[in-house]
């Protein structure tokens, strides 16, 4: 029964991760949000594959 | 039990399109620099093979040549060869908006993808900067 409620309450935080949040503030005195940007090395990695293969094969 | 397995099922499903996605960093706006890059790479492509496998030259973890012997040789091609891969190296940073950190992540992805390429003796530089002959 543990374990059931531990795999609904697990769902519903994957499905509330995609949700959009809305910031409310006033619009005369903007916010400034240092974001960090983080890169998804498996992507860079297949990007960087991707174009070795096209240096390798133009040669 | 049946249900408990239908859960973990389910969680998967709904785990999965996150594990699954892997984000692409493509070149977006192919420049007349970029494009000239690429194909002065290719064109050198097979020189620098050659160099590499007689040590001259070696695949730096920043994702750059280097010249390792004989530089009045081996430092021209090596010179042409950084400028193509960092206009090449730039363009994925700035093009993928990748902030201030991007353009050295792609450097050390790049040098970890030339490692793995690299051929069989070949000097390769490691992480931590240890040069070794693959």
């Amino acid at each position: 029964m543990k374990i059931q409620r531990f795999c609904l309450l697990l769902i519903l935080a994957l499905t509330c991760a995609g949700c959009t949040v809305k910031a409310v503030g006033d619009p005369e005195r903007p916010i400034t949000i240092n974001a960090n940007v983080v890169v998804d090395i498996r992507g860079l990695k297949n990007t960087a594959t991707n174009i070795e293969d096209m240096v390798a094969k133009g040669a | 039990m049946k249900l408990r397995y239908l859960m973990i099922f389910f969680l998967l499903m709904a785990a999965s399109p996150y594990a699954a996605l892997a984000t692409s960093y493509d070149i977006k706006n192919m420049t007349p620099e970029i494009e000239k890059a690429l194909s002065g790479r290719q064109a050198r492509y097979a020189q620098l093979n050659l160099f590499k496998s007689t040590g001259c030259l070696g695949e730096n973890n920043l994702g750059l040549v280097e010249v390792l012997d004989n530089p009045s040789v081996c430092q021209p091609p090596a010179l042409a060869e950084n400028r193509d891969r960092m206009v090449i190296y730039r363009a994925i940073a700035d093009q993928n908006n990748l902030g201030s950190e991007g353009l050295a992540q792609v450097q050390n992805v790049f040098g970890e993808v030339q490692r793995e390429r690299a051929s069989s003796g070949d000097p390769v530089q490691l992480p931590s900067g240890e040069w070794i002959k693959k």
